[in-house]
């Protein structure tokens, strides 16, 4: 029976409220005092056997780390990850390299999941129209509605999920359709699109998926669509581009990535050519690109500019070029008639196939009975009588022009059971605690298609049901948590027991990508002259809005994760805010400062929030972001940004057209974490040419204090700027490694924020279409490092392997160290930053790495805990620390392993020949501060940048 | 101009500066009836309440700045140090006009010091003492303060002596102690002129015990001498010492705008010329408080405003040689933080320095408007300020405006700095207010000294 440790002592809900009376607090109080001593008597491990990845010891060290492969899903695609738990306690994620989908790499969004396992404000009790519930309570009148509701068929029965990839669930589906033919699922996901049914019957006559393979492109064409960007698909597209970009220094020819969007993305900061394109040029492009491949039936289009011209031509010679290693990508955000196009083109240059493949649906999206739109029409029609809502929050995330609200009042029976008690939960009859995929047994399939069980890595803290046993309840399937997933897979196993554990162990069930489909060259031929009678984009007077999920929060579940509030936007380098981005021409045009408040207005819908020049924006366009503006998002979440929501089509569409745009007199306190964007003509960012890829270099001067002498290690590290696409995972993967606190807005604002490791985002270039660079900046460990001279009480020295160290319980916050860096990469505690003893958050805490005082200065250590960890290794077993034995979390995060760490002693290590590199350069090198942090330039072709 | 210094030559002795109608006796008795029978009890205590209450703004900041922490300023990152460490310099730089008038003119034998050291003196202590609560209270951590004292603790860690702010531990941790100690030797001869003088049971006991059994005799004022004489030699070193060390906290940092060898001279140019500003309007209160025109004489006033002219002068150099350096070094980073100091956010510091500092400094060439009271008492009340924008302007804009634009971030002081400062204000007008009721203000036996070396110059050959 599920429910918290105390509860179930009890035989009664526990939640602390308000309302208690004296002698309830008393009793309350004594009892608390009493089972004190309670958290010692259970272990926090999950009570069915889990097992270990990589070792288990013999019983259980304390102190000792154990890895469990498992996933964590986001919009339904498991991110396969390999959990990190001492004592009981996932302190942090990374990416489960053993994985067809991962190399290792691992997104902000995954990462941030540990912390939200430990969100304060997790829902954890069962709610009955707001109100503390006991489980037998809610599953007699659960039983009780299926009878009077739902009916022998399940007619009035209808589940709502957000997107999934769950083999089990899907198993459970069909187990629950068995029971009652006549109920229907929905699945609504606000964030991840998929490609068009209708689009993937015409071509292959049934629903598809495409994946795209990168690295097996030569040349990739980008028209609003985003591969690098966050999202499911980061991590996997992320690490082809790199393997992609590695090619440029084995002498290949360089791949070209072009990209025409709307509004800046992470791929176009990466493209070697960029348009800013109109939404008039998205259709035009691609209907010229399809015509001069010679498609027929391709739309005639209408005039292009000269740069949309001059970027078509570039984006047909590249393609045609390339052939099969072309690779044409239109955003999924876009019509189905231009997606239909795109998959023609790929087809026609034969690249379908090979370079995008077309699968079987991985989402199971395609098998549902509808989306949202469909529910919210069935409940309005009174065909409702019993609503289960499953990990989703329609109420927030459904379109404005959707009346859920008002379809769900409609409904007589409404369960939800979620994370949070939410929006939705606030609609609901009833609210059901869900446990978190890091405390449930369940499975997925990765954006391959590769499956992974979901294994916990702690028992859930709140108690909460799984996914599958809320499903369970419906389809009275017996047995526990983990047998719900594993009698699906067991099936598919044929029942080998040794299979299942290895399955466990490795964190994916080989040979399940997702099976591509065949197809008809005529009929994709055919494509675009099937859909040419689709309403083009039309274009009507006033902005055009665009919405998309905010690379942070997401659709907004991310919300109450403080990590994810503050770290910065890739590109705005926001923390803690929405915003809506604008051309900054046309804000200068309509005299509108960053910051100002705007109302946006279409047909009947208005929207409030920030405005925020943004370079690289198109002129007519707004994009806005969607996870703010929630208002039961738990303590932190809640209030904070607008909902892009408001604004959204019937239909959950991409973009609105025909915006009204009024300034008011409002300004909103914004809080980036970068105030200026350009480089001013130093040079601290380095562009090469694939030509000539040598960097100049200045040679050391001389200096007053003898060198160091290294008689282990020396620790160094590279970062290869080429291979940075901005992402910002480094940085999440840093916090969770190393206590770093989250300080909230005010704090950022006033320049605060705890980052050890930042990346710098610089424009080179006109505001209206920049080059976008990327710098992560940890701490440059120098050889003569100013802080070392200047800190008073020898509380930052150099350690005998050159690491710079920090020993906070010698500083006293003379902060003379951070004066004195010219790199500014030191962080200080002006405030305790550190979360409550008693919080749930402590838990995440990294026992290895020691948290830090008000008043103490602290900085990246090249993760040093790591590196004792691994000499301590090397010692017992009486030999050197092998190249790549250390890997810091930053370097163990990056999707594209652009960050190269290791031991300068040894010549041969990776971080020796990355020394050795062409392209290696120091930053701020006149200053002779000899750091051990270099950099290799990027990459660019050497034709100007179009400007 | 030499007529008219001529003139003031004619009416004013030359060595002393001192009006002809002083006697030995009058100077006593005015002194001495200053600290024994004010006159000005009621203005006295008015002025004491506003002090009391900044001294009690002062406290209330210090205690919320030890319970909430440093967080309460609105410092970060870039700009770790702000206003504490700028009004840190500023205090401390003001106190070089007392040393400089005391010990340096004193071996110089310069006769008409003797009117100005003792309030200057004060000055020097008062504001070493409000310099030196500053880098207490800019610690992360104040309660480990004594991390940066040099003492042989069980852990065996020292002080990392390469560090500039351990120099500023010494150099201003000598200041303080050597000033005291110079101050107060100074006032023992006086002390006991007050013991004498005194009606009051408490008062006699008081200065009795604080004149340490001073009778007279020849063998007190040799040995007062010895030691007055090896103080002063001590502190001659400082006013040069101090100061340099001072700006080394700045000139060792690679920030630009700091790292330069002009910092050292430049900051005690700076220090001196902000001091005599103070120590001139001191004089000048003093003078209209207590009626001592005849020992503050208007020739020294001139002796003064000529002092912060050339002083000035200096410092003005160092402004120029400053932005020429920025120039001539050609790094990118001087350059754009110099231009930042002029069109930057804290431009308004940069262009108020110069205007008060450079631009009304250049009224004291004309000696009409420099024995015009109101103008040298204007002109002095400006360069005060003018120093403080400078000091802001040179700690605040490198730290906002350094080496990686993604860094940069300017800052605004936060309301506690602001009352932090307000109350060390306030501090140093409460120490004074207390030392001209209870102490002689003017060096008694140095003027009567001095007048007898001048009336009777065989008596002291």
């Amino acid at each position: 029976m599920p429910g918290s440790r105390v509860s179930r002592e009890f035989d009664a809900p526990f939640t602390p409220s308000a309302n208690y009376g004296r002698r309830e607090a008393v009793k309350l109080m004594s009892a608390s005092l009493m089972l004190m001593g309670l958290g010692g008597c259970g272990r926090g491990e999950s009570d069915e056997h889990a097992v270990p990845y990589v070792d288990m010891p013999e019983g259980a060290v304390p102190g000792v780390p154990r890895a469990y492969a498992t996933a964590v899903p986001l919009s339904g695609y498991a991110q396969p990850v390999v959990g990190t738990t001492i004592d009981g306690r996932p302190i942090r994620l990374d990416g489960n390299a053993t994985h067809p989908a991962s190399n290792g790499g691992i997104d902000a969004l995954t990462q941030a999941a540990v912390l939200q396992l430990y969100d304060p404000d997790r829902s954890q009790a069962i709610l009955n129209l707001g109100r503390e519930s006991s489980d037998a309570q809610f599953q007699a009148a659960l039983h009780d509605a299926m009878r009077g509701h739902a009916g022998p068929t399940g007619r009035g029965l209808r589940l709502l999920t957000g997107a999934t990839t769950s083999p089990t669930l899907a198993r459970q589906w069909a187990l629950l359709r068995d029971r009652f033919p006549e109920a229907r699922w929905h699945l609504h996901e606000p964030a991840v699109p998929l490609l068009d049914t209708a689009v993937a019957q015409a071509a292959f006559g049934t629903p598809a998926e495409l994946i795209h393979h990168l690295d097996r492109a030569h040349a990739v064409v980008c028209i609003e669509a985003d591969p690098l960007g966050p999202g499911p698909s980061q991590v996997y597209c992320a690490a082809a581009w790199a393997a992609l970009r590695r090619q440029l220094r084995t002498g290949r020819s360089s791949p070209t990535l072009v990209v025409a969007e709307r509004t800046p993305s992470l791929t176009g900061a990466q493209a070697e050519h960029r348009l800013v394109a109109s939404s008039a040029d998205v259709p035009a492009l691609l209907h010229d690109l399809a015509r001069r491949l010679g498609l027929g039936g391709a739309a005639q289009t209408a005039s292009l500019s000269p740069a949309a011209t001059a970027w078509a031509d570039a984006a047909f010679r590249v393609l045609s070029d390339a052939g099969p290693s072309g690779l044409l990508m239109v955003g999924p955000q876009l019509p189905a008639d231009l997606q239909a196009v795109g998959l023609a083109i790929n087809a026609q240059i034969g690249s379908l196939g090979h370079t995008v493949v077309a699968a079987e649906p991985i989402d199971l999206r395609p098998r549902a009975d509808g989306n949202l739109e469909k529910l919210v029409e069935a409940a309005l029609g009174g065909e409702v009588g019993l609503l289960v809502m499953l990990d989703c929050n329609p109420v927030y995330s459904g379109p404005a022009d959707l009346p859920v609200p008002d379809a769900l009042s409609r409904i007589p029976f409404r369960v939800h059971a979620g994370l949070h008690a939410d929006e939705t939960a606030a609609q609901s009859h009833w609210h059901l605690p869900l446990a978190h995929p890091l405390e449930s047994w369940s499975d997925g399939r990765a954006v391959d298609g590769s499956a992974v069980v979901i294994q916990p890595l702690i028992r859930p803290l709140h108690g909460g049901r799984t996914m599958h046993e809320v499903i369970a309840l419906l389809t009275e399937e017996t047995g526990a948590p983990r047998d719900l997933v594993r009698t699906t897979w067991m099936e598919r196993l044929s029942n080998d027991e040794a299979r299942w554990r290895q399955v466990l162990q490795d964190g994916c069930v080989p040979g399940t990508a997702a099976p591509t489909i065949a197809f008809q060259m005529a009929k994709l031929q055919a494509l675009p002259a099937s859909f040419a009678g689709a309403p083009a984009v039309r274009t009507e007077a006033g902005f055009t809005a665009l919405f998309r999920p905010d690379s942070t929060l997401w659709d907004g579940r991310f919300a109450n994760v403080t990590w994810l509030q503050e770290l910065p936007k890739p590109l705005t380098t926001l923390t803690w805010d929405n915003i809506i981005a604008i051309a900054p021409a046309t804000a200068k045009r309509l005299g509108l400062a960053r910051g100002q408040i705007i109302r946006l207005e279409g047909e009947n819908r208005t929207l409030e929030g920030p405005i925020w020049p943004l370079a690289g924006q198109c002129a007519d366009v707004l994009t806005l972001f969607f996870g703010y503006g929630r208002t039961r998002g738990g303590a932190v979440g809640s209030d904070i940004g607008y909902s892009a929501f408001a604004l959204q089509p019937r239909g959950g569409q991409w973009e609105r057209q025909g915006i009204r745009l009024s300034a008011l007199d409002r300004q909103a306190s914004l809080a980036p974490m970068q105030l200026s964007d350009r480089t001013e003509d130093s040079d601290i960012l380095r562009t090469v040419t694939p030509e000539r890829p040598e960097v100049e270099n200045r040679a050391a001067k001389a200096s007053f204090y003898s060198d160091w002498s290294y008689p282990h290690d020396a620790w160094a590290m590279v970062i290869d700027s080429d291979l940075c696409i901005g992402c910002r995972a480094c940085m999440t993967a840093c916090q969770a490694e190393n206590n770093i606190p989250v300080v909230g807005k005010e704090m950022v604002a006033l320049g605060r924020i705890m980052h050890w490791l930042r990346v710098d985002r610089y424009y080179e270039g006109g505001d209206d279409n920049p080059v976008t660079h990327f710098q992560p900046v940890p701490c440059m460990h120098c050889e003569k490092a100013p802080c070392e001279v200047g800190c008073p009480v020898n509380a930052t020295v150099h350690d005998p392997d050159g690491l710079n160290a920090m020993i906070y319980n010698r500083c006293v916050g003379t902060r003379t160290c951070s004066s004195y860096c010219p790199y500014k990469v030191r962080r200080f505690n002006y405030f305790t930053y550190t979360v409550d003893r008693e919080s749930p958050l402590a838990a995440q805490y990294n026992p290895n790495v020691t948290v830090r005082e008000r008043g103490v200065m602290e900085k990246c250590t090249y993760c040093v805990q790591r590196i004792t960890a691994a000499r301590i290794a090397s010692e017992k077993a009486g030999r050197p620390i092998a190249d790549g034995e250390v890997v810091t979390a930053c370097q163990a995060a990056c999707p594209t392993q652009a960050i190269i760490f290791g031991n300068l002693k040894d010549a041969d290590s990776a971080v020796s020949r990355a020394k050795r590199d062409e392209r290696n350069y120091t930053l701020l090198a006149d200053l002779d501060t000899r750091p051990r942090t270099t950099y290799l330039a990027r990459i660019r072709s050497s034709k100007p940048p179009q400007s | 101009m030499t007529g008219e210094t001529a003139a003031l030559g004619a009416r004013y002795s030359h060595a002393s500066g001192l009006d002809p109608a002083v006697t030995e006796r009058s100077v006593t008795a005015q002194i001495a009836n200053i600290a024994l029978h004010p006159t000005i009890r009621r203005r006295w205590c008015l002025s004491m309440m506003g002090a009391g209450l900044l001294t009690f703004v002062l406290m209330v900041s210090i205690g919320w700045l030890f319970v909430a922490g440093i967080g309460i300023w609105h410092l970060q990152i870039p700009v770790t140090w702000g206003l504490a460490i700028s009004n840190y310099v500023w205090w401390i730089g003001m106190g070089h006009a007392g040393t400089l008038i005391s010990a340096l003119l004193l071996i110089m034998n310069k006769g008409w010091r003797n009117s100005l050291n003792r309030f200057a003196e004060a000055m020097t202590v008062f504001a070493v003492l409000n310099a030196s609560i500053y880098p207490i209270l800019h610690l992360g951590r104040p309660s480990f303060f004594y991390y940066l004292i040099p003492y042989p603790g069980t852990l065996g860690v020292w002080p990392q002596f390469r560090s500039p702010l351990m120099w500023d531990v010494f150099a201003v941790g000598s200041y303080l102690i050597v000033s005291i100690l110079f101050w107060y030797i100074g006032l023992v001869p006086d002390l006991a002129v007050l013991r004498d003088r005194a009606h009051g049971r408490f008062a006699q006991v008081a200065y009795g015990l604080l004149s340490l059994g001073w009778r007279g005799a020849a063998r007190h004022w040799i040995r007062w001498r010895i030691a007055y004489w090896t103080v002063a030699g001590l502190a001659v070193p400082l006013v040069v010492s101090v100061h340099s060390g001072v700006s080394m906290l700045f000139a060792v940092g690679l920030e630009p705008g700091w790292h330069s060898t002009l910092l050292p001279p430049f900051f005690v140019f700076g220090a001196v010329f902000e001091g005599f500003a103070v120590v001139t309007l001191i004089a000048l209160s003093l003078r209209r408080a207590f009626g001592l025109q005849d020992l503050v004489t208007a020739r020294h006033m001139e002796l003064l405003a000529r002092l912060v002219l050339a002083t000035g002068l200096a410092t003005i150099y160092g402004y120029l040689f400053e932005a020429f350096g920025a120039w001539y070094s050609g790094q990118p980073y001087e350059r754009a933080l110099a231009v930042y100091r002029l069109l930057g956010p804290y431009s308004w510091a940069y262009w108020a320095t110069l205007a008060c500092n450079a631009l009304s400094l250049q009224l004291l060439w004309s000696a009409r408007l420099r024995r015009n009271l109101w103008v040298l008492g204007a002109v002095a009340a400006l360069v005060t300020v003018g120093m403080w924008c400078e000091r802001f302007m040179i700690v605040i804009p490198s730290l906002a405006h350094d080496f990686l634009p993604s860094s940069w971030r300017s800052y605004a002081p936060s309301v506690w700095e602001w009352m932090t400062f307000a109350g060390t204000i306030g501090l140093f007008l409460l120490l004074f207010l207390l030392f001209v009721r209870f102490l002689p203000v003017i060096s008694m036996f140095e003027v009567k000294e001095i007048l007898h070396a001048e009336r009777e110059p065989r008596a002291v050959a």
